[in-house]
């Protein structure tokens, strides 16, 4: 097997780097735009892995997410404007849903496509203000999660974990008490070693599940169970350390490493946390 | 990025095993056991010699230092295939793997000649003296100096840890020949035989037992060395420690992946430590592979070795913890028995455990490589 990026994966790879560092002030229905036109939302399971990497990193504002990885492979295409679906039987905490154009329903009669206006989506109050999820109100609903979905939340979390990583590094380095940059205490050195080795070890799992939807391999399920539970764990150790690292300058409203933290603990909260996903495995 | 294995790698494989199937020593023949990591009866020096002999000993050299000029991808399927069957391919894997990969690369061609060959094709052992009382992870303050004294080197000072050194008949040895320099800058690589006056060994029993001799002190008393037995340039060796363990260190991995798969089939559980452990040794191969056709730089070999070897001692843990008191129990068969590799088969969960921490303190310990990810991935200041 080969494990590496190809040239044009690395091509793109380093466009959606530029693209959504160009873009971060811009408005969310522009980026939202800019994502379609560039056809991001069309990249088969390896390519839209790499855009969301990048999405996590920035924190994504757009519906980017839902209308690729839980809509659009229940649905087996893309929705008009937006989408999002009901795929874990309960109907609760439904990522953008309060705001999907298009809503795909897993039911115990297959999958049923409804307008956004069509259903009660009542968003739900969490702590990350930019998160949208709702519980919708749908009968026959069952369970049937995507496994690009599971996917989709592991690497775009695995994004917001190495930005956490980033600002953690940057911070460290430049904050001196003890007259010296406190970055060169092994105190914070193996922290922030222990927070990148979980990183690659979430990072190599997520592109394993997207390498095996995108080849239809048989162990495309368990690698979706790996990939979101090894995300899970990723985000333990590097929201405890990234916010310790920080100290007092982390705890602010003002200091976006917050906006991250957030992203990446939903990241797991939401479709079966890393505890669920390992229980998944030994079954 | 793809699944689909490389033909070229799979006929490598497929050729291999077949060769495996035919040649491997059988049960009768693969007695007694090697007792230490430079001890070889004589079977085993006759596997190795027929490993060498069909060019299977080291793939990627070229076919007169046992090997068939193999890719790294084929040489990586070469110990995969090993580590599935749980075969030794040497009873002296340093001897193998570092001294004599060594002098392939710093050696002259006499050395090679009169120390890697006899070393590769079984004939002797080595051991390596790098390690001393004062120089563990600190390395480059090793102490054991070394005189120039015309066509000949004298020898004082002790090393510690040197594995199978009783059993070993020369010794590759780390030497301060300029005490003036820098440390990293007066350092020289000798090769030293074991039956030379003015060298002692002692072995001493490691944690698992008294009669587990495999760990030595050697100490070296005004002993003279041929000017002939150096190896690189002088005050080079630090390039050559690198270099050494270097080579070792791009496939350690594997030894780690073998170990993980061993758990996987010693200590099933339906207990959430073991998806852990399904997860480590998925993720460890995958690093693994991209490491194989990317970055090979030694940062990245120590992602590998932290990762690799924290797994098994959490897993190793696990699978003590689960078995409460009758964990105690010692000695244990915790592994189907397997002529060619009889450590974790006689081997208790208590002691798998504590065997664990071969893996976070050998070779440079958890800790230095945090370090070393911090300071060169991280760019974190020294």
């Amino acid at each position: 097997m080969d494990f590496e990026f190809d040239e044009d994966q690395r091509l793109l790879q380093q466009m959606v780097r530029e693209t959504v560092t160009k873009s971060r002030s811009l408005p969310e229905e522009e980026l939202w735009a800019q994502y379609r036109e560039l056809g991001w939302l069309e990249a088969p399971p390896v390519e839209l892995a790499i855009v969301l990497e990048e999405l996590g990193y920035v924190a994504d504002p757009t519906p980017f997410l839902a209308t690729a990885t839980w809509f659009a492979p229940l649905a087996g295409r893309l929705p008009e404007g937006s989408g999002t679906a009901v795929c874990d039987g309960t109907g609760r905490f439904v990522l953008d849903a309060d705001r999907a154009d298009e809503i795909a329903l897993v039911t115990g009669d297959g999958v049923v496509v409804v307008k956004g206006s069509d259903v009660r989506a009542d968003r739900v109050a969490v702590f990350d203000q930019t998160l949208h999820v709702a519980h919708v109100d749908a009968p026959g609903l069952v369970a049937g999660v995507p496994d690009l979905a599971l996917m989709g939340l592991a690497i775009t979390t695995v994004g917001s974990c190495r930005r956490i990583l980033d600002m953690a590094v940057a911070h460290v380095k430049q904050r001196v008490q003890f007259d010296v940059p406190i970055g060169s205490f092994q105190a914070v050195k193996h922290k922030a070693a222990d927070m990148y080795v979980a990183i690659e070890r979430a990072r190599a799992l997520a592109y394993f599940s997207a390498l095996t939807i995108a080849e239809d391999d048989p162990r495309r399920r368990r690698a979706a169970a790996m990939a979101k539970a090894a995300a899970g764990e990723c985000q333990r150790v590097v929201f405890k350390h990234g916010l310790q690292l920080f100290g007092a300058m982390g705890f602010t409203w003002e200091n976006e490493l917050q906006i991250y933290l957030k992203r990446a603990k939903a990241g797991d909260l939401l479709l079966g946390t890393a505890s669920e996903h390992r229980r998944a495995l030994l079954a | 990025m793809r699944l689909t294995a490389d033909p070229e790698v799979e006929e490598f494989r497929a050729e291999f095993s077949a060769f495996l199937d035919a040649n491997l020593p059988s049960e009768q023949e693969a007695v007694p056991r090697s007792k230490s990591s430079a001890d070889m009866p004589e079977w085993a020096r006759r596997w190795q010699r027929t490993l060498f002999d069909a060019g299977w000993l080291l793939p990627g050299q070229p076919p007169e230092y046992g090997g068939r000029n193999a890719t790294l991808a084929q040489q990586l399927a070469h110990l995969e295939e090993l580590s599935r069957r749980r075969i030794y391919h040497s009873f002296n894997p340093q001897g193998l793997g570092i001294i004599a990969a060594s002098l392939l690369t710093f050696g002259t061609e006499e050395q090679k000649r009169r120390w890697a060959l006899p070393i590769l094709r079984a004939e002797i052992t080595a051991a390596l003296g790098m390690s001393e009382p004062g120089a563990g992870s600190d390395l480059a303050g090793l102490r054991t100096r070394a005189v120039l004294a015309g066509d000949h080197f004298v020898v004082n000072g002790q090393k510690v840890w040197t594995s199978g050194a009783h059993d070993a008949d020369v010794l590759l040895t780390f030497v301060r020949t300029d005490p003036e320099a820098p440390k990293h800058k007066g350092i020289s690589v000798l090769l030293i035989p074991t039956d030379t006056e003015g060298v002692v060994r002692r072995p001493f029993g490691s944690i698992t037992g008294p009669e587990d001799l495999d760990f030595n002190e050697v100490f070296f008393t005004d002993v003279r060395v041929p000017r002939e037995n150096l190896v690189g340039p002088l005050n080079d060796g630090w390039r050559v420690a690198n270099g050494s363990l270097g080579h070792e260190r791009t496939m350690l991995w594997i030894s780690f992946a073998e170990r993980l798969e061993d758990l996987v089939r010693d200590a099933a559980s339906d207990a959430e430590w073991y998806a852990t452990l399904l997860m480590d040794l998925q993720a460890l191969r995958l690093l693994g592979y991209r490491q194989l056709g990317g970055d090979q730089s030694p940062a990245q070999i120590s992602v590998l070795k932290l990762l690799g070897s924290e797994a098994v001692q959490h897993a190793s843990l696990h699978a003590l913890e689960e078995r409460g008191a009758e964990g105690l129990v010692h000695p244990a068969f915790t592994a189907p028995f397997n002529h060619m590799n009889h450590e974790p088969f006689i081997s208790s969960w208590f002691e798998r455990y504590v065997r664990s921490f071969a893996g976070t303190i050998a070779g440079g310990t958890s800790e230095i490589q945090r370090n070393i990810i911090a300071e060169r991935i991280l760019g974190l200041p020294r």
